[in-house]
């Protein structure tokens, strides 16, 4: 046996060759395939983790109330608690600590307060010196906040008396020597701090006081010193930041194992000791998104495996055909001779064992190498993921799948059609596809979404070619009544008469559909990633500020982004009593549009004052807050120090206008020495704010007890604004006693477009009205319309709404604070140099979804399915060329015998082909087409495993896919043009030299 | 009568050194024309190279040979074809036909080669098909057919583009000897009544008897 096989082989080499190279094809593809959804995507995971921002890898201890005893003792378990959760990677622990709130004096006018302390580990790295030094440990010195200070009126060498803590067993007053300014610089973690890095809050409330008080700091100590300086901690934070270099994903599994157990274990750990603690980490999140992203791009990667084994399985079913029909004579005469069928099945399985071995020993290292190169090209290169070769358990598994096609039972010659195995195919994709249809969208790698591509595209391409055989012989009907010469008429009658014409057909049309479905399952994949990172970006640039906005910011970032920067907020917002179904709360998405601006123009530098006068006997004062609307349409509240209402003109240092602003709006709360409950005085104030006039002014009263101020007016008379009231001082203590004067009326609902989700959820439709709790203020909202989702809160319950328009509603309540949250900017080119928050770009998004490590593997596995489907096809087609053509050679010969000439010959020869295969190749063209519009929607997901937001679209890539077409067309016709000019070249007596 | 194909001296030798074989060593005869010439010998003697180089689908190492004043051995590629079509056509011993086209439609293929209109085809075939007696078969494929018919259906065809000569390799020789025959009668029968000549290689006597001449021929040389 061992002869026959090595003889025959010697003899029909060519064969054998290709059946050994299309097995070889498929069987590396699939060890490529194996590698990427192991080797590469386990690399992945660990560049993903190397990668990520800080902020989305540092892990948070929040504790809250801490007796001075215990500060020291909860500062050393915190920080080795968030050791232990971190290993075994190493990690930069970094504190931050804020005291009690204690009695400060301000100035000399003898009213008081609150300041607190606060000690920053780091400091220098998040704030910058304006003047003096920084503080030395242990000799009760601080440096301030320029707003501090200067509010304070404290400079350099100035010493600060703070009284008694404000709380239970209060720690002592102390005096604080002030030995230095500082600037707060950004992403220094400021927005952690009570004042949010602000300095100065006239009206801080912390919820523990009915009353509103001024209030001042951080007193910045150093850290150690506070540490053990026998204050009451308020808070303190200790945040961890993992150094996520060199992860291997065993070891980022036990990292967010061990970041969640932290929060339970740092509550055993600290006990009683504190009131509050918890820990906090986007980590686990953060690691188990992108885990979730490995597992929707294995599973696509998965489909493409599965795609190209049913694409080898193809090949090697014509090339053993092929193989049966060479050798049909031979085998009969071995069965003639005695050899039985089990001798004969056990010479196949020797041979297919031998051929297996050898393309396992070759698409072993092949694979590897491909793997290699593949890594080394965009976009995995780019992504970090570039590798040597290598060989892995998994791969060598796939590799050696693969070879196992060869084993594959050879069907009978009756084909797919006669036995109806393709009705049941085309039967078994449709139920695939409603299953996959059906299915709920996770991250899960299913099976049948996995299968589907596959079984759609051998479904489709066995409908194209049950309805090729009426088709050709309707061709030949027309060549034989049309046709005078023989060339077209015989090429036809072949085409559609001979059985074996479209032995190929399956993996023309197959190799062709897949290729062309992984070009426009690439560009589809594409456009939804960008789809996505358009929407859920919101704009060409975004910047999420990390601290309070300030009057000019807008123009120094379209300065900075080269684009248009607006005002922007996007936050999660309470609607009524709902506050979301799932984990995140509705999200309000509000931009600046373009209206114009309202209020009175600024001149630059203006000095303003307020003058105002009270009846009675009663000392009032008010605290104006001035809303100044910039040239980008972000408005900030400034606001003034006490004015007495004394007759006086009183300047506005802090409210100095610049370039292009406007005042839109002002605040007068009014504040009395004393305000008895059962008091039933009254007051009439007027107050002249020395801005220019101008129409269309209104006023109000704002709640809560808007009755304690009444008949609030606002009237102007060229060179002053003077807004009037009667203000109670009795009544509520918690009154607002604000007069509220705007430059607009107040807006009626603000029209909102809401999404799907939301709509669904809370059963609402356009005409219905919602409450959206912004800040401390409701807003009315009307739904104008219902959209599938809202920019920058991509399939989440969301309200849309002008920011302008809102703002204008909140100011109308007496809510000074305009929402924003970040800066949206169009046309943007460059971010760089931005040091305001985090930026996002639509550029950087999409970049990330399409080239990021994790979902690199998919683009860079379709883009090698490609070559994949073209060479199995090519080498198919050479091989049922070869051996047709082989088969006829005496046939063809004879032509020539009938006074056919060599190019009537080729030409009834390429017509025979051609006919075959470009109808071939168009089908497979139109089934990749319509397999891209049905699995596209099943297959392409967002990051998260979900349905991408907004939907997918199917993309057919015109230019590249007719390139691919033009390039199969091509290459076949080359492939068969060679065969074909050989086999006619050797039609001569040499065939017809019989019995002589 | 005159000579209708003239074979001077024709040499043909395959391969070489050593393992040349010399098919063709010398020959020379002529055929009348009308007549019916068998070519006789044993296998390997070199009748098939012989009516290979005749009918022009072999080359002759030397020698010449004229067929109805052409010197085929002269002739290009498209001059060979030329005269396939026009006055040489072929019979096979395993009969040439193709295997997807009906019988009709084999018989017409040399016509559609001439490009001859197709009604004149049709009536050309209806014509033959009814002088071999397959005009009930028309439709049928050669896989459908005995080979005494399929051979009918190819000495139609050779008869088709209405050929000065007919070369006939072997036309009996895998036909039993009753169909062989009947086949060899039809191939006298059509000789006669299309005027046409022919040459036919065969190892039946009974073929042999029917011939005007018989020529002998072994180990490449004919036999005086």
């Amino acid at each position: 046996m061992r002869t026959l096989i090595l003889r025959r082989a010697r003899a029909q080499w060519p064969l054998l060759a290709a059946v050994l190279a299309v097995v070889t094809v498929g069987a590396t593809l699939l060890g490529v395939c194996a590698l990427l959804v192991t080797r590469t995507s386990d690399r992945a995971l660990e560049v993903a983790a190397s990668r990520a921002v800080p902020a989305s890898t540092e892990v948070t201890a929040y504790t809250v109330t801490i007796a001075p005893r215990d500060v020291a003792s909860v500062d050393a378990d915190t920080r080795s608690v968030l050791r232990e959760a971190v290993t075994p990677f190493g990690s930069v622990l970094a504190g931050r600590m804020s005291t009690v709130m204690r009695p400060v004096p301000i100035g000399s006018t003898g009213a008081q307060g609150l300041a607190y302390l606060s000690g920053v580990e780091n400091l220098t790295d998040r704030a910058s010196l304006v003047t003096g030094r920084w503080p030395r440990p242990g000799a009760g010195e601080a440096v301030l906040l320029e707003r501090t200070a200067k509010a304070l009126g404290a400079r350099p060498g100035s010493r600060v008396r703070l009284g008694v803590e404000l709380v239970r067993d209060p720690a002592p007053e102390l005096t604080v020597t002030v030995v230095g300014v500082v600037r707060p610089r950004a992403g220094g973690g400021w927005e952690r701090d009570p004042l949010e890095g602000a300095g100065y809050v006239p009206d801080y409330r912390d919820g523990s006081a009915l009353r509103t008080a001024q209030a001042f700091g951080p007193f910045l100590m150093d850290y150690r010193e506070l540490l053990a300086g026998g204050s009451t901690m308020s808070r303190l934070e200790i945040t961890a930041r993992p150094d996520l270099g060199a992860s291997s994903p065993r070891e980022l599994d036990r990292l967010g194992r061990g970041v969640r157990e932290a929060d339970r274990r740092l509550s055993a750990v600290l006990g009683e000791r504190v009131q509050i603690e918890r820990v906090a980490s986007r980590l686990p999140a953060v690691l188990a998104a992108t885990e979730r992203q490995q597992r929707v791009t294995s599973s696509a990667v998965l489909a493409v495996a599965v795609l190209g084994a049913v694409l080898t399985a193809a090949a090697l079913r014509l090339a053993g055909r092929l193989t049966a029909d060479v050798r049909a004579a031979e085998t009969a005469l071995l069965s003639a001779a005695g050899t039985s069928r089990v001798q004969l099945t056990g010479l196949a399985i020797a041979e297919s064992a031998l051929l297996a071995l050898l393309a396992v020993a070759v698409a072993a290292p092949l694979s590897s190498l491909a793997h290699a190169a593949l890594t080394h090209l965009p976009p995995l290169d780019s992504a970090g993921l570039a590798a040597g070769p290598a060989l892995s358990g998994p791969q060598l598994l796939a590799v050696g799948i693969g070879a196992a096609l060869l084993f594959l039972p050879t069907p009978a010659r009756s084909g797919l059609a006669r036995s109806g195995a393709d009705v049941a195919l085309v039967a078994l994709a449709a139920g695939a596809w409603f299953s996959a249809r059906s299915g709920g969208a996770d991250a899960r790698i299913d099976v049948v979404r996995v299968l589907v591509p596959a079984l759609l595209l051998a479904g489709g391409c066995v409908i194209a070619l049950r309805l090729a055989p009426p088709a050709l012989r309707a061709a030949d009907r027309w060549a034989a009544r049309r046709a005078s010469g023989l060339a077209l008429p015989l090429a036809m009658s072949e085409a559609a008469r001979r059985p074996r014409a479209v032995a190929a057909g399956l993996l023309v049309t197959l190799g062709c559909a897949a290729a062309t479905f992984a070009v426009a399952f690439d560009a589809t994949w594409h456009r939804s990633q960008l789809d996505q990172a358009n929407l859920s970006v919101g704009a060409d640039l975004v910047l999420t500020l990390g601290a309070p906005a300030v009057a000019g910011q807008g123009a120094e970032v379209s300065r900075a982004t080269g684009g248009q920067a607006r005002p922007a907020v996007n936050r999660g917002v309470a609607i009524g009593q709902w506050i979301g179904g799932g984990d995140e709360p509705p999200r309000l998405v509000a931009v600046r549009g373009a209206a114009e601006a309202p209020g009175v123009p600024l001149r630059t530098g203006a000095a303003l004052t307020v003058t105002g006068r009270a009846t009675g006997p009663d000392r009032l004062s008010v605290t104006p807050q001035l809303v100044l609307e910039d040239a980008s349409g972000l408005r900030t509240a400034c606001t003034a120090p006490a004015i007495p209402l004394d007759g006086r003109p009183h300047p506005l240092p802090d409210c100095v206008p610049v370039d292009g602003m406007r005042l839109v709006a002002v605040m007068l709360p009014v504040a009395a020495d004393e305000f008895a409950y059962d008091s039933v005085r009254t007051s009439d104030i007027t107050v002249d704010l020395s801005v220019p006039g101008s129409a269309g002014w209104t006023a109000a009263s704002a709640e809560p007890y808007s009755g304690q101020l009444r008949s609030p007016k606002v009237t102007t008379n060229g060179s002053s604004l003077r807004l009037t009231a009667n203000v109670a001082l009795g009544g509520p203590p918690d009154a607002a006693r604000r007069l509220v004067a705007t430059a607009f009326p107040a807006p009626g609902p603000v029209p909102a477009t809401v999404s799907a989700a939301l709509a669904t959820q809370l059963s609402v439709g356009p005409g219905d009205q919602l409450d959206i709790l912004v800040g401390l203020a409701t807003v009315p909202v009307r739904i104008e319309r219902v959209t599938e989702s809202v920019a920058a809160a991509p399939g989440a319950p969301a309200i849309a709404a002008d920011l302008d328009t809102l703002s204008r509603a909140l100011l109308a309540r007496g809510e000074p604070q305009f929402p924003i949250d970040a800066w949206w900017v169009t046309g943007a080119t460059d971010a760089s140099g931005l040091h305001l928050g985090d930026i996002r770009t639509r550029t950087g998004e999409a970049a990330r979804l399409t080239t990021g490590p994790v979902p690199a593997a998919l683009p860079g596995a379709l883009r090698l399915l490609v070559p994949a489907a073209v060479l199995l096809l090519l080498a198919g087609l050479v091989l049922h060329v070869t051996c047709d053509l082989q088969a006829r050679a005496v046939e063809v010969a004879r032509l020539r015998g009938l006074g056919m000439t060599r190019r009537d010959i080729r030409t009834t020869l390429l017509g025979q082909h051609t006919v075959v295969l470009l109808p071939m190749l168009v089908a497979g063209t139109a089934v990749g087409a319509a397999a891209t519009w049905l699995v596209s929607p099943l297959l392409v997901r967002a990051e998260t495993g979900g349905v991408p937001v907004p939907a997918v679209a199917a993309v057919w890539p015109w230019p590249a896919e007719a390139a691919l077409l033009a390039l199969l067309l091509a290459a076949t016709a080359l492939a068969v043009a060679a065969v074909v000019a050989v086999q006619s070249r050797r039609a001569d007596a040499a065939h017809l030299r019989v019995a002589s | 009568m005159s000579a209708l194909v003239s074979v001077r001296d024709v040499h043909r030798r395959f391969g070489s050194g050593p393992a040349t074989v010399h098919a063709l060593r010398g020959v020379s005869f002529d055929v009348e024309a009308g007549s019916m010439v068998a070519l006789v010998g044993r296998s390997g003697s070199g009748k098939t190279t012989l009516l290979n180089v005749v009918g022009g689908l072999d080359r002759p190492d030397e020698g010449s040979v004229v067929v109805d004043g052409d010197e085929v051995t002269a002739l290009g590629e498209d001059g060979l074809s030329r005269l396939r079509r026009e006055k040489v056509s072929y019979v096979f011993q395993t009969f040439g036909l193709i295997p997807v086209l009906s019988a009709a439609e084999n018989v017409g293929a040399p016509l559609r080669l001439a490009r001859t209109p197709a009604a004149d085809r049709e009536k050309r075939v209806a014509l033959l098909l009814d002088l071999v007696g397959l005009s009930d078969h028309a439709g049928q494929r050669p896989g459908e057919m005995s080979g005494g018919q399929q051979q009918r259906v190819a000495i139609a065809r050779a008869l088709a583009g209405s050929p000065r000569l007919l070369i006939a390799d072997e036309p009996t020789g895998q036909l039993d000897a009753e169909t062989g025959r009947s086949v060899m009668a039809l191939l006298r029968a059509v000789v006669e009544s299309e005027g046409v000549t022919a040459l036919v290689s065969t190892h039946d006597p009974v073929m042999m008897a029917l011939a005007d001449r018989v020529i002998r021929i072994s180990d490449g040389q004919v036999d005086a």
